[in-house]
């Protein structure tokens, strides 16, 4: 099989780090991608569940822009409703119509919205839930855990990185996911000063397997919260609306305060959502939070209809269908070649590990040899399906996966 | 107090340990101690007391040895040892007084010969013998550091805490040098000169020009990430969480 090279790409990135901090920065940053030279860095096209670089190299995508893409890139519907809106009116001096619509749409779908808030990142709406989480309880407190995202505003972000203060993490709590005892000796040491518990709706970290609730995890986080007069916060800004259309909660069978979306609510348009409960509709109000592009309304547009089409397409149950499609054809495949692959996480993003070493290079090799016959895999995040992607699509990319593992093979 | 304890550690732990390995790699610093047979101890009032032996043109270091040594200096606090490396204060010998000119004028050219190496100006940085020594002690200095930092460093004890076990290796292509840190788990490193057998991560730079780039601040480590002039593997948590430790030393030594 006939394996990529991105000249361009490396020319580019030449440019790129003379003008730009980093070259690429934050989560897009080239460094977790390893083997590095098998990986492209700049695209200019995308399709369905496709991206070319700028070598004009073809890949079926399985990253789908870390999440946002989730119905396929380019998808008329969306874009039609996005252009139509844009061309009537996006940034405007007064706030849209789209916008309520877009609210009730929300309050219709999710069972515990009772009230919706626009922003336009996942860290806007996180960030927004703690605010209203503290207003609500004049409390100071937020129980997080350990090795989770909530996006990055120096708060959320682990000590030591750069322009973080200790001070940022005075009223952070971080326990182990799944860890009832650890929350119980929280609430125990600091409980009337506990503003709420913030989590993915199941712990999806970086460089690590993920790991689903626990039986009966969430109700009990949540009665063990509200019994304390404390927030349950769920940051839904990665599986919200691949998981369920009435958040992931709905999956797990649990009733949140608060519910922060983004990533595929718009299917690549750029829009979050902090959803709640009726009880913290005067709360929310009270705290003052917004942006320059927060009431842009075409990215509402796309909104409503990306969510409209995923209702109809089912899309939740297609994702994890085409998710166990393809982890279970690259388990196959990894067996027969001696090699034993783990998958954790939910299917519709699944989180892929090669077990026979202990240091993931196994894993860093295998995916960097697939992203160069044209899969893109990375090897320190889960991936994403998307409803976009086919079986033809499932069908190629195992072909890909065998030769990878053949190449890896040869490797060793 | 624990600034002054940490870059007293700094100092000692992972500065002056490089004079292990300078006569190695610098003749005028072999020629130097070639025919000394003598051994320091820095004993700090209620803290370590590292001991320093020259013997047959080499030195060893040892942070916790107990040998006696033939020169006993006694430090009152590690602020003042810390002043006596910025040669603002004079330690007090209890031992070894027929040597106190050895001290004051054969021990400091070794030191100085160290200071030459680690502390570069732009016109010693174009010479590759210059680059070569000064490389591989910047990377010992590191790695020795992250062990003190992510003991005493209020920041650093936080990253280490978060970090997984494991062992990462850090190496200059072609041919060196290379270091290892080798992580716990448990919020404790050690740190070894050359290659570790099974690494659990590793960074690679290219060559030489590469890691003096990065080691001098002249280089955007990301940038030659995505350039291939630095290589990553494995366990990237470690790395940039070493990365994040390293980061710290310019708070502690000029």
């Amino acid at each position: 099989m006939k394996t990529y090279n991105y000249d361009k790409s490396t020319e580019w990135f030449k440019r790129a780090v003379k003008a730009i901090p980093c070259g690429v920065y934050g989560h897009f940053s080239p460094a977790p991608y390893v083997p590095i030279d098998a990986y492209p860095f700049f695209s200019n096209r995308a399709q369905g569940a496709r991206f070319w670089d700028v070598d004009g190299n073809e890949f079926i995508d399985y990253m789908c822009a870390y999440g946002p893409m989730v119905l396929g890139y380019a998808h008329p519907d969306v874009d039609a409703a996005f252009e139509a809106q844009w061309r009537q009116s996006d940034a405007n001096s007064v706030a849209s119509p789209c916008m309520i619509e877009l609210a009730e749409m929300l309050i219709d779908m999710v069972p515990v919205a009772e009230w919706a808030f626009f922003a336009r990142n996942g860290a806007d709406v996180t960030n927004l839930s703690v605010m209203v989480a503290r207003a609500a309880t004049n409390r100071k407190k937020i129980i997080a855990i350990k090795g989770g995202y909530h996006g990055t505003t120096p708060w959320m972000q682990a000590p030591g990185h750069h322009g973080v203060i200790p001070e940022d993490h005075e009223h952070l709590i971080r326990i182990p996911w799944n860890d009832i005892a650890a929350l119980k000796q929280v609430i125990a040491d600091h409980g009337d000063d506990i503003a709420g518990f913030i989590a993915t709706p199941y712990h999806h970290p970086v460089f690590a397997d993920n790991a689903l609730p626990a039986d009966g995890y969430w109700q009990q986080v949540t009665e063990l919260l509200h019994k304390n007069g404390s927030l349950v916060i769920v940051d839904d800004v990665r599986a919200g609306f691949r998981l369920h259309m009435g958040g992931s909660n709905e999956k797990y069978g649990f009733k949140p305060d608060l519910i922060c979306f983004s990533k595929a609510i718009a299917n690549g348009y750029a829009l979050s959502a902090l959803v709640g409960t009726e009880a913290l509709r005067v709360d929310a109000a009270k705290v003052f939070h917004t942006g320059s592009f927060w009431f842009c309304a075409g990215s509402m547009a796309a909104a409503m209809a990306c969510l409209k089409t995923l209702q109809e397409q089912r899309g939740p149950e297609l994702m994890a269908a085409l998710g166990k499609q393809l982890t279970d054809g690259i388990v196959e495949i990894a067996a027969n070649h001696g090699y034993t692959m783990k998958v954790t996480g939910e299917m519709a993003m699944p989180y892929l590990r090669i077990t026979d070493d202990d240091n993931v290079m196994l894993q860093q090799n295998w995916c960097g040899e697939c992203t160069k016959r044209g899969a893109f895999f990375t090897s320190h995040h889960n991936w994403f399906l998307s409803t976009a992607h086919t079986e033809d699509d499932i069908k190629h990319t195992l072909d890909i996966c065998d030769d990878a593992f053949k190449a890896l093979k040869e490797q060793s | 107090m624990i600034q002054d304890t940490l870059k007293a550690r700094l100092n000692l732990n992972a500065v002056l340990r490089n004079l292990e390995v300078l006569p190695t790699l610098d003749e005028k610093a072999a020629e130097i101690i070639r025919d000394w047979s003598v051994s320091i101890r820095f004993r700090i009032r209620g803290d370590i007391a590292p001991r320093l032996a020259f013997s047959n043109g080499k030195c060893t270091y040892a942070p916790d040895a107990v040998d006696p040594a033939d020169i006993l200096l006694f430090l009152w606090s590690p602020a003042h040892l810390n002043a006596m490396f910025d040669n603002k204060a004079n330690p007090i010998p209890l031992k070894g007084f027929s040597k106190l000119g050895f001290l004051k004028n054969a021990f400091p050219k070794i030191t100085e010969r160290l200071e030459y190496f680690l502390k570069p100006d732009e016109a010693a940085l174009r010479d590759p013998d210059y680059v070569r020594v000064n490389i591989a002690l910047s990377l010992y200095t590191g790695v020795f550091a992250v062990c003190e930092l992510a003991q005493f460093d209020p920041i650093a004890s936080q990253v280490i805490q978060q970090m997984p076990p494991g062992t990462l290796q850090l190496s200059v292509l072609p041919d060196g040098p290379e270091a290892h840190i080798v992580y716990d788990g448990q919020g404790h490193a050690t740190a070894f000169r050359g290659a570790a057998k099974n690494p659990t991560a590793s960074i690679a730079f290219r060559d030489r020009t590469i890691a003096s780039r990065l080691f001098n601040g002249q280089l955007d480590g990301f940038g030659a990430v995505a350039l291939g002039d630095i290589k990553l593997k494995g366990l990237i948590p470690l790395i940039d969480n070493t990365n994040l430790i390293l980061d710290r030393i310019p708070l502690y030594l000029q």
